[in-house]
C-alpha cells in the first residue's frame, strides 16, 4: 500500500466512524421526542388547561396550576436576570476590559457557575433562603433560578459586546458623544441579536430545572399566585406525576413533559435562528 | 535637524514641542513635534509604517485618553487654548475637531440616523432643522443621490465607498472646524478613492485638513502642505509640490524615491 492510498484509507475510516457517532446521537434524541411527542399528544387535552391538580381517579384534573406556577418563576426570574445579566456583561465589556484583573475574576467565576450543578445552587439557596424561613416559597425558587440564568446571559453579553469592533465605539467618541451614550446607542445595538440569543439561551436553560426547585418552590398540587408560598411548576409536577403509580397522574406527566419539551426547543430555534440571521449580514 | 517651513496662511493649529507616550512604553512614540496646520488647507502626514503618523493624528482629538496611560506633553494650541489641558472638554473638543477612520464606521442605525447622531449629541431636536442639515451634510459629501431614496434604510447595506462618504457626512453635519482623516481610503477601490479625493479637496473650503496616508501619491495629489515622519520624528514640512521635487532634508529625498520604507 503506497502513502497516499494508506492515508485515504485513514480519511475513510475516520468519516465512517465521526458519521456513525453523529447517527447514534441524533437517533437517541429522535427516539426520546418521537415517543415524547407520541405519549404528549396522546395526554394533551382541555381539561389540563383547564383544571388543577387532583387526587388520581378523578376525571377533572390537569396541569394549569403547572402552567401558570411555570411561568411566574420563570417570568419574575427572567425579569430579574435579565437586566443584571446584561448590565454586568457591559461592565466587563466596556468598564473592565480583556485586561482589568476584577472583570477577569468575575469572567472565571460566572464561568464556574455556569458548570456548577444546578442541585448544589438548589441547595444553597435552600441554606440561605427557605430553612431560616422555616418554608418553601415561589421566591427562593426564582432566586436560584436567577443564579442560574445570570451567568449566562453575562457571558453572552461580554462576548458580543466584544465583537463590536473597537473603531465604531472611536468612531462615536470621535463625535462628542460621551461613553453611556456610546455604549447604549452604538455598541448595545449593534450587537442585539447576539444578546438576545444569549437571552433566549438562558431562559430555555432555567425552564428544565428541576433540581434547584425541588429545594425551593417545592410544589403545591393546587393553583397558587403567591410567591411567597410553596409553588407548582411544570417541572417538579412532572417529576411526580411520572414517579407515581397512577396511570392518569403519568399521563398528565407525559403533557407536562410535552409542554416544556416543545417550549424549550420553540426557544432553543428561535435563538438560533437569530444568531443564523447575525451571521448572513 | 528638521525642515520646518513656515506658512503664509491662518493657522488652524499650531504643534509646539509635543512629545507622547504610550502606556507602559518607556520611550516617547512622538518625540519634540512642531508643526503648524494651515487654515482651509489639505496638510498629509506620510512616511513608513510606525513612523507615529497616525498616533500624532490621534492627538488632534485626545482619541488617545480612550486608553488610560497615554502621555501627552508639549503643546497643541487650537482656537487659543492648548488642548493638551486636563480642563479641556472632550466632547466640545470632538465637535470642533472630527474624525474619519480607516475602515468605514457605519453605525447599526439608518443612512438618516447615522447622519444625524452628532446634531442629536449636540441637542438638536427639531425635525426639520435635522433633516434640512442631514441632507446638506449628504450633498456636501457627494452622497445625496445615492442615498436620498433610502433614507431610512440599515446603513450597513450601503458598499464601502458610500459608507465612508456617509461617515464624512456624519462627520461634516457637525460643522467642525478641522477633519482628521486616518488613511480614508486604504480600504476602498480606486474609483472610490478617486471620489474621497476628490471630496477632500472640495472639503477645505469649510474646514481645515489633516490627513495620513501612506500613498505618497495620495498625497501629492490632495494635500497643499506635507510632512515627513520617521521613527517619532517630524523630519521635514513643507509645500507639496517642493517637498516632493526639491526635499531640503536628505531622509526625505531618500523615502519618496523609494531608497527605503
Amino acid at each position: 500500500m503506497t502513502h497516499v492510498e494508506k492515508r485515504i484509507l485513514i480519511n475513510k475510516i475516520v468519516m465512517i466512524l465521526s458519521s456513525l457517532s453523529a447517527a447514534v446521537g441524533i437517533a437517541f434524541l429522535l427516539w426520546i421526542l418521537t415517543i415524547l411527542v407520541i405519549n404528549g399528544i396522546d395526554a394533551i387535552n382541555w381539561n389540563i388547561f383547564i383544571f388543577e391538580g387532583a387526587p388520581p381517579g378523578y376525571e377533572e384534573s390537569g396541569l394549569k396550576h403547572a402552567l401558570i406556577g411555570q411561568v411566574m418563576l420563570i417570568g419574575v426570574a427572567t425579569l430579574i436576570g435579565v437586566p443584571l445579566g446584561i448590565l454586568a456583561g457591559t461592565y466587563l465589556s466596556e468598564y473592565g476590559g480583556l485586561k482589568s484583573k476584577l472583570a477577569n475574576t468575575i469572567r472565571d467565576i460566572s464561568d464556574i457557575m455556569m458548570s456548577a450543578p444546578s442541585i448544589v445552587i438548589g441547595s444553597f439557596v435552600y441554606a440561605i433562603f427557605v430553612a431560616p424561613f422555616g418554608h418553601f416559597s415561589g421566591w427562593a425558587g426564582i432566586i436560584a433560578l436567577t443564579i442560574i440564568m445570570v451567568p449566562i446571559i453575562l457571558r453572552t453579553t461580554d462576548d458580543m459586546l466584544q465583537l463590536v469592533p473597537t473603531t465604531l465605539r472611536e468612531a462615536a467618541f470621535a463625535l462628542g458623544a460621551p461613553k453611556y451614550k456610546v455604549i447604549l446607542q452604538v455598541v448595545i445595538r449593534g450587537a442585539k441579536t447576539g444578546i438576545l440569543t444569549g437571552v433566549l439561551l438562558g431562559v430555555a436553560r432555567v425552564s428544565g430545572e428541576t433540581a434547584p426547585l425541588l429545594f425551593t418552590s417545592f410544589n403545591d398540587n393546587f393553583l397558587n399566585t403567591d410567591l411567597s408560598e410553596p409553588i407548582a411548576s411544570l417541572t417538579v409536577t412532572m417529576f411526580n406525576y411520572a414517579t407515581s403509580p397512577y396511570e392518569d397522574w403519568q399521563k398528565l406527566g407525559w403533557a407536562a413533559a410535552f409542554i416544556l419539551s416543545m417550549f424549550i426547543l420553540g426557544l432553543n430555534i428561535l435563538g438560533r435562528l437569530l444568531l443564523m440571521k447575525r451571521k448572513s449580514k | 535637524m528638521a525642515t520646518i517651513i513656515d506658512i503664509p496662511e491662518e493657522k488652524a493649529i499650531e504643534v509646539n514641542n509635543f512629545d507622547f507616550t504610550y502606556a507602559g512604553a518607556s520611550d516617547p512614540s512622538l518625540k519634540n513635534i512642531s508643526m503648524p496646520i494651515a487654515k482651509n488647507k489639505v496638510t498629509a502626514l506620510i512616511g513608513p509604517s510606525g513612523c507615529g503618523k497616525t498616533t500624532l493624528l490621534r492627538s488632534f482629538n485626545r482619541m488617545h485618553d480612550l486608553y488610560p496611560g497615554n502621555a501627552y506633553n508639549g503643546e497643541i494650541i487650537f482656537e487659543g487654548r492648548n488642548i493638551l489641558q486636563e480642563k479641556e472638554d472632550m466632547i466640545k473638543l470632538r465637535t470642533q475637531i472630527g474624525m474619519i477612520f480607516q475602515k468605514p464606521t457605519a453605525f447599526p442605525m439608518s443612512i438618516f440616523d447615522n447622519v444625524a447622531y452628532g446634531l442629536r449629541l449636540k441637542g438638536i431636536k427639531n425635525k426639520s432643522e435635522l433633516r434640512d442639515r442631514v441632507e446638506k451634510a449628504l450633498k456636501d459629501a457627494a452622497i445625496w443621490k445615492e442615498t436620498s431614496a433610502r433614507l431610512k434604510d440599515d446603513a450597513n447595506g450601503l458598499s464601502g465607498g458610500q459608507q465612508q462618504r456617509l461617515c464624512i457626512a456624519r462627520a461634516i453635519a457637525v460643522e467642525p472646524e478641522v477633519l482628521l482623516f486616518d488613511e480614508p481610503t486604504s480600504a476602498l477601490d480606486p474609483i472610490s478613492t478617486q471620489g474621497i479625493e476628490k471630496l477632500i479637496i472640495e472639503l477645505k473650503e469649510k474646514v481645515s485638513i489633516l490627513i495620513v496616508t501612506h500613498n505618497m501619491q495620495q498625497a501629492a495629489r490632495v494635500s497643499d502642505y506635507t510632512g515627513f515622519m520617521y521613527l517619532g520624528d517630524l523630519v521635514e514640512l513643507g509645500k507639496t509640490e517642493e517637498l516632493f521635487v526639491t526635499p531640503a532634508e536628505k531622509l526625505t529625498e531618500e523615502y519618496i524615491t523609494g531608497k527605503f520604507g
